[in-house]
């Protein structure tokens, strides 16, 4: 993630280490904050935050590699997370899993 | 912290451990967790060798404990977590009737969005509360637990009492299991409504703060002495505990505590108060922000760092007592110790994976509406209604329990997909909370390396694997699950 020296507010989201799911799922999480607004760049994903703050921009950028984390995780666990959510969800209904 | 060794098929890949996680106790010294959730305390020098695997490293308990990855019992480590998980295969067993808003207590930290005892329009119908217990027997678990809440639900008697009665007859007609349980504040409790609830075997919880003067302070009655009455009430259930003789099993009352900032100095004068009563449990249970506590976050509040130094007070203070033979047990290492020391599930709806929003408990409001968990109708109260999932007069049961919001929440606390959680030591005995973090930061996810309930958790699962680690304190809480156990 590198800062735009000539806008200082956008925050460039590289595509070799975000996905552009990622960022705009950061953006949502963020948007009862700030709405922050992204467009495709080449090469990645840009994020401005109106009234980004540096804390605020920190952040933002945490969020973003959250939700990145949180997709690799996904994919590499999507098999063993399932069982658990629909064994949960199937024995609640009453059904065996 | 964790590794995963290659998945490469080469002889070289059958070594070393199987995946691991691991957390830095001392400088020196780690705990290391497994899967199925067992445990061992390794120097952390010797980390690397555990690691490597080989002859070198592999005693009996390593072997035993399932920490040698080609030494595996497969079925014994199985059945080890399926006995810890085996809520997976229960469906809600708690719901959580809200009896009323009304409340005739103004505490500093009421989570539960209580109104003043005059307000209008906020009882749960006699008709309704039978409409509860309907859609609570409609669940599988073969344990049904109905909790009456308010607000103070003394406030609306009659529902209760009919709520009480048919709940009962559907049980015996039924043939389920029934626990029922009552949370009052017990401004309003007689002889009368004591008789009826132990004749019914209703299980009787209130509130105590600690002494008289900081719980008057937290929880503030307009009737007069709340904590007076509180201890008149406990010891009239405690005196009916103790002087049964067969019949309708009487149970021992408890009593919940809610720890705020002005809690935190004064640990020794509320366990001290809690021995003086006699009562052998107490539960130091966080605050959480939300609902009313959040907007008075700042005067009531503390962060995860204070209470994880009072959390580690209070445990040393109760032991101390045991060794002079007062028989005083904290509730959450109680729970926490059943999964770590034990391997079995303690029920704890707040740290499982999946977290128990609606597929482990549901939570029904006055008007009927039925929410995930009591924290996801405090979100309700706050304005926003994310959690509610239906209403138990036009809602069948099955669109409840794989309603989005229900599946939300399954997937959201699936540690499995949690990257911070997946890679902690704690997480065979740890569970996220989405309210929580929906609340806090804006995600059900949430963000665990900046989430202060994470942090909380790692403190007091830090304060127990360190006391186990230690041989006298180590056998002085196993203690407390011993019976458990049996």
């Amino acid at each position: 993630m590198k800062r735009n020296k000539a806008r200082p507010a956008g925050l460039f989201f590289s595509s070799s280490v975000y996905s552009e799911e990622a960022v705009r799922l950061a953006a949502f999480v963020f948007s009862s904050r700030e709405e922050v607004k992204t467009s495709k760049e080449a090469g990645g994903v840009r994020a401005v935050l109106p009234a980004g703050t540096p804390e605020l921009e920190g952040a933002f950028a945490n969020e973003v590699l959250n939700q990145q984390c949180r997709l690799d995780l996904a994919k590499k666990n999507s098999k063993v997370a399932n069982i658990i959510v629909t064994r949960a969800l199937l024995s609640a209904m009453g059904e065996r899993g | 912290m964790a590794s995963r060794p290659a998945r490469k098929k080469s002889k070289k890949s059958q070594a070393g451990a199987p995946y691991v996680a691991w957390e830095r106790l001392a400088p020196d010294s780690l705990v290391v967790t497994n899967d199925p959730g067992n445990h061992v305390f390794v120097p952390a020098k010797e980390l690397p060798a555990l690691l490597a695997g080989g002859k070198k490293t592999a005693s009996e308990e390593l072997l035993a404990k399932g920490f040698v990855r080609d030494r595996l019992d497969f079925d014994g480590l199985c059945e080890s977590w399926r006995t810890r998980n085996a809520y997976l295969a229960a469906g809600p067993g708690l719901h959580i009737l809200v009896l009323t808003l009304r409340c005739n207590h103004g505490c500093s930290y009421c989570q539960s969005g209580a109104g003043g005892a005059d307000a209008k329009g906020t009882d749960m119908p006699a008709s309704t509360a039978r409409q509860c217990v309907d859609f609570a027997f409609q669940s599988p678990n073969p344990s049904i637990t109905i909790e009456f809440q308010g607000g103070e639900p003394l406030l609306n008697w009659d529902a209760l009492k009919e709520a009480v009665s048919y709940a009962r007859r559907r049980a015996a007609a039924s043939g389920r299991k029934l626990r029922l349980a009552l949370v009052s504040n017990f401004a309003l409790m007689t002889e009368e409504k004591a008789a009826f609830l132990l004749e019914n075997e209703v299980s009787i919880c209130t509130s105590l703060d600690g002494p008289a003067a900081l719980h008057n302070a937290n929880r503030a009655y307009s009737g007069g002495d709340s904590h007076g009455l509180t201890v008149k009430w406990l010891r009239y259930f405690q005196a009916k505990h103790d002087s049964q003789k067969g019949g309708v099993p009487v149970f021992k009352p408890g009593a919940l505590l809610t720890v705020t900032k002005r809690s935190l100095p004064r640990y020794k004068e509320i366990i001290d108060e809690y021995a003086r009563l006699g009562l052998e449990e107490i539960f130091l249970r966080p605050l959480a922000p939300l609902g009313y506590a959040r907007t008075k976050w700042d005067e009531i509040g503390y962060d995860a760092a204070q209470f994880t130094a009072f959390y580690r007070k209070s445990l040393d203070y109760i032991l101390s007592l045991n060794r002079k033979g007062v028989p005083l047990r904290e509730k959450m290492a109680v729970m926490l110790l059943e999964k770590i020391v034990n391997a079995r599930d303690p029920g704890f709806l707040d740290s499982r994976c999946p977290c128990g929003a609606a597929i482990g408990q549901l939570a029904y409001n006055f008007d009927g509406d039925i929410y995930t968990c009591d924290e996801g109708r405090m979100a309700a109260w706050a304005g926003d209604p994310i959690f509610r999932v239906g209403n138990v007069r036009t809602s069948k049961y099955r669109d409840i329990v794989t309603s989005d919001a229900a599946k939300a929440c399954a997937a959201a606390s699936n540690l499995e997909t949690q990257p911070y959680c997946h890679r902690c030591a704690y997480r065979p005995f740890c569970g996220v909370c989405p309210v929580y973090n929906y609340e806090v930061q804006g995600s059900l996810a949430g963000n665990m390396p900046s989430n202060d309930r994470c942090a909380l958790f790692k403190g007091i699962f830090g304060t127990l694997f360190s006391y186990l680690k230690t041989p006298g304190k180590g056998k002085e809480l196993a203690k407390w699950v011993e019976n458990e156990k049996k």
